[in-house]
């Protein structure tokens, strides 16, 4: 019984950090439907960020919009290079991405005391005891490490930064700018007729999309309690898979805004693999077991889509 | 208003297939002429277009717009002063938004599209004024989304829209040409009553001769990049869909086809 709450605790708090990154998808992905393989560096860059800001004593709520700061600008990047240089969408990530292999690398070492040719300290870093993390600090540390086997300050500080970025998110997709970002998806053209140059808006909705996606990264690095340089692989097909599940489970549900769904689609993602290792199967299987549950969210995602099809035919 | 100046252009210039359609191509426009433009296809129609609308730049030589040369200006700049209508239908309108946010986002055209809200429920009974006039209903559906109009409504939404904002010039791009006969009428006629409440300068490339005889003050007819037909007035009210379609037939047989 304790086993099962504490995945259920782990599951949650995943699935709230994980959703962030999702959220970010949403506007790269789902509204603008550019495969951003950025975040594979832009989640680690943002927990490069939050790790060497708190350490350095910086408060930690200002360090999580510092992170997303960092991956809003990388996010730019990427932006720049497709439309500016007329590179693809998914090469456009691999670039940036590959750069910032080198990039979060010496920024840790050099944030660690090292050199700026990427030596003389260590590549990880460590928010070990008396470091002021979100939980150490105000508000979080009012709230119980431990209510009936939940950690209710980690469950509830990750909840309340996932609802805060998907009501920022929601309020933002209402104002002129996001109009016209969700119009550049759905036809570029008419927002070149409303003498904007949808350019900038193609840039600003990738850097939004990587500034999500590196404030999650904080939030793996507030979770884990270190930074490791190998933690943005498969993040992608976290993102995208939640994101997936999210829109077609309840995409049918009118009232529900997607960000909402995309929330509770990174909480399923998280149950699948909670349940996966509750079966006992070992960690090394689970990036095999995250391809296997994105594979399952596209057709799942494909046959929601037929089905649609079909009722709209028969209507 | 609108001038071309010793216009050339050639398409895959250096290649096998280079073909140069304008070759020293002149035409002058004045403030609140309505020109319909017909011509087969390839005849330059639609590359005239794209050369005003700034989809598409001239090898060399002058566009004159206002006075002012724009042959380096970029497309969305143009677009502050020309409007246009697309005969894709989904090209003049946001399938992905509903009607209210479409019209929201045009009310908003030549202004700063900042972090305020979007939609101004005190404009919603101006647009719906706006959407009377199309007599189709829409005023209704603010809260439809656009991908689910007919191609009819759709493209008579694009001309509210492309309306909303004070233009210098309309430009139609064949955007009767994908409609069904009797969307296409209404369209036609919605365009028509549009172009005569605001005088605004327009520019109507169409394959259908009677709309290009029945409406517009000028008529230009395109041939291999030259205005082979250039009438107005009484010349225009009395010339004929027999009169057009010979010009037509005599250019065939000159080109031989």
């Amino acid at each position: 019984m304790s086993a099962l709450l504490s995945s259920l605790d782990v599951v949650l708090q995943d699935g709230f950090m994980y959703a962030i990154l999702a959220m970010g998808y949403y506007v790269s992905y789902t509204i603008l439907d550019f495969p951003d393989l950025t975040v594979e560096g832009t989640v680690l860059s943002g927990g490069v960020a939050f790790g060497l800001l708190v350490r350095a004593g910086v408060n930690p709520w200002i360090a999580l919009i510092c992170s997303f700061l960092v991956g809003f600008a990388f996010g730019a990047v990427t932006g720049i290079l497709h439309v500016k240089l007329g590179i693809r969408p998914l090469l456009c990530g691999i670039l940036v991405s590959t750069a910032l292999i080198s990039v979060n690398l010496v920024i840790t070492v050099v944030g660690m005391g090292g050199t700026w040719a990427g030596d003389g300290a260590l590549s990880t870093i460590d928010l070990g005891r008396g470091v002021p993390t979100l939980l150490r600090t105000f508000p979080a540390n009012l709230l119980p490490t431990n209510f009936y086997g939940f950690n209710l300050q980690r469950l509830v500080t990750f909840f309340a930064i996932a609802l805060i970025c998907k009501l920022l998110l929601d309020v933002y997709l209402k104002t002129k700018s996001g109009l016209l970002l969700r119009a550049t998806g759905g036809n570029p053209q008419f927002v070149t007729m409303l003498a904007k140059d949808q350019r900038i808006c193609k840039v600003l909705g990738l850097a939004i999309g990587n500034g999500y996606a590196a404030v999650s990264g904080a939030l793996i690095v507030q979770s884990r309690g270190n930074v490791n340089q190998g933690m943005g692989i498969g993040m992608v097909v976290i993102g995208l898979a939640s994101l997936i599940i999210g829109l077609s489970v309840f995409g049918k549900i009118r009232f529900m805004k997607p960000t909402t769904m995309v929330i509770f689609g990174a909480v399923i993602y998280q149950a699948c693999l909670g349940i996966a290792t509750l079966l006992g199967v070992p960690s090394a299987y689970n990036k095999i077991i995250m391809a296997a549950l994105f594979t399952i969210a596209l057709i799942g995602s494909t046959m929601m889509q037929k089905k649609g099809a079909e009722k709209h035919a028969r209507v | 208003m609108l001038a071309f100046e010793h216009i050339y252009k050639t398409f895959n210039p250096g290649t096998p297939d280079a073909s140069t359609l304008f070759d020293d191509f002149n035409l002058t426009i004045d403030e609140g002429e309505f020109v319909s433009v017909i011509g087969s296809n390839g005849s330059g129609k639609t590359t005239m277009l794209n050369l005003v609308c700034g989809s598409l730049a001239p090898d060399s030589g002058k566009i004159i717009f206002g006075g002012k040369d724009i042959t380096k200006m970029s497309e969305f700049r143009r677009a502050k002063r020309i409007g246009r209508v697309f005969q894709d239908t989904k090209m003049g309108t946001c399938a992905n938004l509903t009607i209210l946010e479409n019209m929201a986002l045009a009310d908003n055209k030549n202004k700063m599209f900042g972090l305020t809200r979007a939609v101004n429920p005190k404009r919603i009974d101006y647009y719906r004024t706006l959407l009377e006039e199309c007599e189709m209903g829409l005023e209704n559906r603010l809260g439809t989304v656009v991908g689910s109009l007919s191609g009819g409504q759709r493209q008579a939404l694009a001309l509210v829209i492309a309306n909303m904002t004070d233009l210098d010039m309309l430009i139609l791009d064949e955007h009767t040409a994908a409609l069904d006969p009797k969307s296409s009428e209404t369209v036609m006629h919605l365009t028509d009553k549009f172009v005569h409440k605001s005088k605004i300068t327009s520019l109507m490339v169409t394959h259908n001769l009677r709309f290009a005889i029945e409406y517009g003050t000028r008529l230009i007819m395109m041939h291999e990049g030259k205005c082979i037909v250039d009438i107005r007035g009484d010349e225009k009210k009395n010339a004929s869909v027999d009169d057009l379609l010979n010009i037509f037939n005599k250019i065939s047989i000159e080109v031989g086809n």
